[in-house]
């Protein structure tokens, strides 16, 4: 699409539109107040020679809800009685063959069923676990993918499989694509913005958001949910606001005397980037403000819910306001968020384990699904949620471990669910065989979901390329189908 | 290249001088006989009749049923082929019916070729342009200004002014060590009537250390050089800064290209090496590792050996290889055999490492035991009155080993036999044992990290089909590619070594041209090739192709010689136009195709630091060892997986940028936002993104704050109650010339009112730092966020 010759001239070219807007406004440049300038459109992240819309858009925003570690998808979203049956039971070896495992040892290794009790609700009667008593109050708005899988079975490969479409570091993520094909559509605000609720950290550290070979303006910027949100954002210390501004002003005055002098367009971006780099400096911090949120809201979320837990205190209030957070990111035009979780890495006790991570993340997700669309913001939100893989129907029994309390990874076969955006809620796609090993019915790999999300923001996933080392690069690489069923 | 041929003309088509043509130039990129997309090939008539996936391609006599017409022929302007490209024209596909129609003759076992790709042909040294005429705005200084202005009057543009001299220095400064001059530098030589002071300065700068660190960089980002393994894992690489220092060293001692080459990529394999030649072999042991607990371990193997033959591919040979692990490459002239033959190369190599020894290490070691040993002896003598009765020599001898010995806490509690535990206070004194033994510093045990040959169990290789490292195709050896001059055919068993040699024979079109055009990038922003790493189909064309196959001729006959090569470019007029946007009324060359002018770009991201540690005098100077890890918040740290980032203290927190410690799941954010790479992958030219998160890093980053208050510290101190004076000091330091009147009005205007807040501000919160100091630091910061401060025009 953009011959890679033409990359470092696109800021360039971007800059010469803007040049000749200055040229036009009579006063020019160095006499031109902060305060008209923040009255002017802003671009972040985003550069009109690179948009593009293909087909029809449906999606405008997407917040991604990513589950780090592999949540267990036979405990909480795809019921297999039979699995309970055979509890207990080796598997067949003409599965087991040719599989290898990140930890379990084939020969030894056992099927173990689930504890969990699954029912039918909503309209659609879509099964949930019990783990899951607030989404199966949103289950209509849903659509439950059973099937899907890839080859990727350790835990960075995984992820980055899922956020970028390769199991390499180095490419760009979900996120930066979209912003690449689309802009931002915030004045204030970063386009692709990450929260994380972490305990140990995740694997790929700040290559979850990464924008790869694209330019560094299309990376995820990483936000704090207390305090000053971005790094760098607040006054160095004793630094009052009026003698930001202040300042501010001498710098745009002083670079637009030297634009004038030489002319060269890369000056007006930097002018641009003060102004923006400003107004985020204003609209960040109210952005984490709650105080104009209702108290409703807040329960409904479990902002203020009390967490006694030993390990990860605090993750339920943190999640919670982070799922809010997005809420008011999106209303506020910001592309893309990712929300990590980590860890549902459940090598042992999966059933505490469960427990745990639902009971963080179950009520803020179902209240963030009922605020989208209670403010008419689902529509043309996206909701996505799932991690790098699931888990196996057989018990983990790695070498060290005394009992068998949990699963190993599983790419074969594995859930996720989307929800508004331009999906076709309450129902279910895919089928998985009667132990949950392989998928039996409408697979959907992790290309032919990205296909589909990039359709649902207009963009044709062969088209959206990115030419590097000399070859054109897209998300899907060179698969990927769009889940027709999946639209609305 | 056109047809003669008029395809309305009576005369018959014939093949050699109508057809065959528009072949070779449109179809045989992608289908000759060993390259076939589709299967197909148009190299012989046989071929072309056979036909590829979709079956005959031709039925000769009826180019009706002739699929060829179909593939070529357009409708609304648009045709299946030739791919990517604009339709053939009317004429060549009236040419090809007419040819089929007349019975499609191929004159027997004529075989066509695909064209030779332009920078695959041989290298020679082209003829300076002839047809100029030297003007007096833009003086010849070197062959480079001739093919510079050859073009200039060829395209009717009329170049740029020659910079000025404050420019000049500060561009110099900027590109040969990424330092600023100093304030009286600049005057010097602004001052200086000699006519060989640019000369003198040229030469000084490249024999200034900070030139090996400033291009050192360069070929760090070639070879993806981080401090920790990279995916989750991610463990820290202590020691693989022994491999920056090398490449300092080596560009610093202008370590001739091929040797540099050499010894990286085969340094083990010299007969004798040196101790620096196998730790030069650490340039492939900087690819990516994954040691993620239960994964496949021989599938990252090959992983790590596919980035090996990529990156060489990028390096030296400017061919995307990677295109050709699954497959045939689709664009350049390299089979999937050809990629698995130079796989094969770096298939029997062996992680090992090399023991360095660094004076300054163990005086560091001396240093740090003289702090250490006083408190252990005052230690010792308290210990002395714990002891048993009757310790015997034995006895003693195992407590000194036990300690000797020691690794954890728990170590210590072999001590309990030889010591009145019971008495009072022992716990304290077995304490601070721990504590003084868990502190005691460690004795030097630097290991580079490096590359052996395996001798015994050598690995066969095999094509993966598909790409996919398990599935084994044909059996390959040891091979280059045989579009390229092949290799002296001395023996069988071909290695790394001869491998490094080929790149560097003499009839070897690539290396140079490759090389030489990254020296052209680093110093005007852009290469004459504008894709360092692909010089093949789907690479940019050169700009200026005769200019350089000059360069690169004149790279080789000037010994590879790198400091050479800059100097010739440097004292070029071309290099030293001013880099004015509107330095001349030319505007059908926005983009400086022509180089008219010099080109204007932000500096690189560790510059972006150097320059305003340096401006400020914070800047700390040494050269080479260990990395830095500035100070970081928790938030940023976290993120990865047990990240440890104890910030680095005194005076190395301001070492220059390139020596942060750069982990790959937590690359440093400063680096980051202004477009470092990111070690994943060989990077032959950064990104230049122009940010808001650039401005909140400047404004507000810890490091770049302090920066402006030293600076403003110094100019209140140096010129107390002169802002004019101070401001002319501030100017000259961060942009080598004095300020403007206006410029000096702005800041003036900027400093009363900021002084008036100031000083509000320090009635209302009882501050004890003067106003004039607050407002003075607030200026200092409003310089240093200028674009000029961190362009290099």
């Amino acid at each position: 699409m953009i011959p890679e010759q033409f990359n470092n001239q696109t800021n360039e070219l971007d800059a010469l539109n803007r040049r000749r807007f200055f040229a036009t406004s009579a006063s020019g440049l160095g006499t031109l107040a902060l305060a008209s300038l923040m009255k002017q459109d802003g671009l972040f992240a985003s550069d009109p020679t690179t948009q593009l819309s293909h087909i029809a858009p449906r999606a405008k925003r997407c917040i991604y809800l990513f589950m780090e570690g592999g949540p267990s998808q036979m405990d909480l979203f795809d019921p297999k009685p039979k699995l309970n049956e055979l509890d207990g039971q080796p598997m067949p070896e003409s599965i087991l063959k040719d599989i290898k495992f990140a930890f379990i040892q084939k020969e030894a290794a056992r099927l173990m069923g689930s504890p969990r009790t699954f029912r039918r609700y909503g309209e659609c009667g879509m099964e949930l676990s019990d783990l899951l008593p607030h989404l199966s109050t949103c289950v209509d708005d849903i659509a439950m993918i059973r099937s899907m899988h890839c080859e990727q079975f350790n835990h960075l490969p995984g992820q980055l499989m899922m956020l970028s479409g390769s199991d390499l570091q180095g490419r760009p993520t979900l996120g930066s694509w979209l912003n690449y094909g689309l802009g931002s559509e915030s004045q204030n605000l970063p386009g692709y913005v990450v929260l994380a609720t972490l305990g140990r950290g995740l694997p790929g550290g700040a290559s979850s958001w990464s924008s790869g070979f694209l330019p560094s303006q299309y990376a995820g910027t990483l936000f704090r949910n207390q305090g000053s949100p971005v790094l760098n954002l607040a006054n160095p210390t004793g630094l009052s606001s009026q003698a930001q501004q202040r300042s501010l002003q001498t710098i745009n005055e002083l670079n637009g005397l030297r634009f004038d002098q030489i002319g060269n367009p890369e000056i007006a971006s930097r002018i641009k980037a003060y102004e923006l780099a400003f107004r985020m400096q204003q609209t960040a911090p109210e952005l984490l403000d709650l105080s104009g949120e209702t108290k409703t809201t807040l329960e409904e979320y479990g902002v203020t819910r009390e967490d006694t837990s030993k390990t990860n205190t605090g993750f339920m209030g943190s999640y919670a306001r982070n799922c809010l957070l997005a809420r008011r990111m999106v209303e506020r035009g910001v592309r893309f968020v990712t929300l990590f979780l980590s860890t549902w890495d459940h090598h042992s006790s999966l059933d505490s384990g469960l427990k745990r991570y639902t009971q963080i993340s179950d009520q803020p997700i179902a209240a963030l699904l009922k605020d989208l669309k209670r403010r008419g913001l689902l529509d043309e939100t996206l909701v996505v949620f799932g991690g790098e893989f699931g888990r196996t129907p057989l018990g983990e029994n790695r070498v060290n471990f005394k009992k068998v309390t949990g699963r190993d990874h599983h790419p074969y076969s594995y859930s996720m669910w989307l929800a508004g955006g331009g999906i076709k809620g309450g129902q279910v796609i895919g089928e998985t065989d009667e132990i949950g090993w392989g998928v039996t019915k409408d697979p959907v790999h992790v290309h032919d979901l990205h296909a589909t999300i990039l359709q649902l923001f207009g963009l044709d996933h062969k088209k959206l390329t990115y030419q590097f080392q000399g070859r054109d690069f897209r998300l899907t690489d060179v698969s990927g189908n769009v889940v027709e069923k999946l639209l609305a | 290249m056109a047809s003669t041929q008029n395809a309305l003309s009576a005369e018959p088509v014939n093949f050699i001088r109508d057809v065959a043509p528009i072949f070779e130039r449109h179809c045989l990129i992608c289908h000759n006989q060993r390259v076939r997309m589709g299967e197909l090939s148009l190299h012989s008539a046989d071929a072309l009749v056979k036909g590829g996936e979709n079956g005959e391609a031709l039925v000769p006599g009826d180019p009706e049923s002739s699929y060829l017409m179909d593939l070529v022929t357009s409708t609304d302007g648009v045709a299946e082929m030739p791919k990517e490209e604009s339709p053939l024209s009317k004429n060549d596909v009236a040419i090809i019916r007419r040819w089929i129609t007349e019975g499609a003759t191929w004159p027997k076992d004529l075989m066509l070729k695909p064209p030779v790709l332009w920078s695959m042909k041989p290298l020679q040294r082209p003829a300076l342009p002839a047809n100029f005429r030297p003007t007096p705005q833009f003086r010849i200084r070197t062959p480079i200004d001739v093919f510079v202005a050859a073009r200039h009057q060829k395209a009717g543009i009329k170049p740029a002014p020659q910079a000025n001299r404050r420019t000049l220095i500060r561009r110099l400064y900027l590109d040969l060590v990424g330092l600023l001059p100093a304030p009286q530098v600049v005057e010097a030589f602004v001052a200086d009537k000699d006519t060989l002071a640019y000369e003198k300065l040229v030469d000084q700068l490249l024999s200034s250390p900070h030139y090996g660190e400033r291009w050192g960089r360069y070929w760090l980002d070639l070879a993806r050089y981080a401090d920790s393994d990279g995916y989750l894992g991610d463990s820290m690489r202590p020691h693989a800064w022994v491999y920056r220092e090398w490449v300092i060293n080596a560009i610093n001692e202008d370590l001739p290209f091929d040797q540099f080459t050499i010894e990286q990529l085969a340094g083990d394999l010299l007969d004798k090496p040196t101790a620096s030649q196998k730790i030069a072999t650490g340039f492939h042991r900087n690819t990516l590792s994954n040691t993620e607990a239960g994964v496949d371990l021989e599938l990252y193997r090959t992983k790590e050996i596919v980035d090996r033959v990529n990156t060489t591919g990028m390096v030296w040979l400017g061919l995307t290889l990677g295109c050709a692990e699954c497959h045939d490459h689709k664009h350049d002239p390299i089979s999937q055999k050809e990629f698995y033959q130079l796989y094969s190369f770096f298939n029997n190599t062996v992680e090992s490492s090399v023991k360095v020894q660094n004076s300054w290490e163990k005086e560091e070691y001396e240093q740090d035991m003289q702090k250490w040993q006083p408190a252990y002896d005052q230690l010792q003598a308290q210990l002395k009155s714990y002891e048993i009765k009757d310790l015997t020599e034995k006895q003693r001898a195992e407590i000194t080993k036990i300690i000797a010995a020691y690794k954890k806490s728990t170590d210590l509690k072999k001590l309990v036999s030889f010591y009145q535990t019971k008495k009072n206070g022992w716990d304290k004194i077995n304490s601070k044992l721990d504590q003084l033994l868990k502190t005691k510093p460690a004795k030097p045990s630097t290991k580079a990290p490096s590359f052996t040959e395996r001798k015994k169990d050598r690995r066969d290789t095999f094509i993966h089909v598909r790409g996919i490292y398990n599935r084994p195709g044909e059996k390959v050896t040891p091979g280059t590619p045989t579009v390229l001059p092949g290799l002296p055919s001395k023996n069988n068993n071909l290695n790394r070594l001869d491998f490094a040699q080929w790149l560097f024979q003499e009839n070897h079109p690539m290396t140079a041209r490759v090389a030489v055009n990254r020296i052209w990038q680093q110093l005007f922003g852009h290469g004459i090739v504008a894709t360092p790493n692909d010089f093949g189909t789907k690479g940019a064309k050169p700009t200026h192709p005769l200019l350089l196959d000059w360069l690169a001729v004149e790279y080789r006959e000037r010994q590879w010689s790198r400091k050479a090569m800059i100097r010739m470019i440097v004292l070029s007029s071309t290099y030293q136009l001013s880099s004015a946007a509107n330095a001349s009324p030319n505007n059908k060359d926005l983009n400086n195709q022509l180089l008219w002018r010099q080109n204007s770009y932000r500096v690189n991201a560790e510059i972006v630091r150097d320059i305003h540690l340096t401006a400020s005098g914070l800047l700390d100077r040494t050269i080479g060892r260990r990395g830095i890890r500035p100070p970081l918040p928790a938030f940023v740290t976290d993120v990865g997986r047990s990240v440890k980032w104890p910030a680095s203290q005194g005076s190395e927190r301001y070492r220059r940028g390139m020596y942060i410690v750069f982990k790959r799941t937590v690359p440093y954010p400063m680096l980051m936002t202004f477009d470092a790479p990111d070690a994943t992958v060989s990077c032959s030219r950064r990104e230049r993104s122009n940010t808001p998160l650039q401005a909140l890093t400047l404004l507000n980053g810890p490091m770049f704050y302090e920066c402006a208050q030293e600076l403003g510290r110094q100019m209140i101190k140096q010129h107390p109650d002169n802002l004019q004076a101070a401001i002319q000091e501030m100017f000259m330091r961060c942009f080598s010339r004095p300020a403007s009147k206006q410029e000096l009005k702005y800041l003036s205007a900027a400093y009363s009112d900021l002084l008036q807040l100031a000083d509000k501000q320090s009635k209302e919160t009882k501050q004890t730092e003067p106003p004039q100091l607050t407002a003075m630091v607030q200026v200092a910061r409003i310089v240093m966020n200028l674009d000029e401060f961190i362009t290099r025009d």
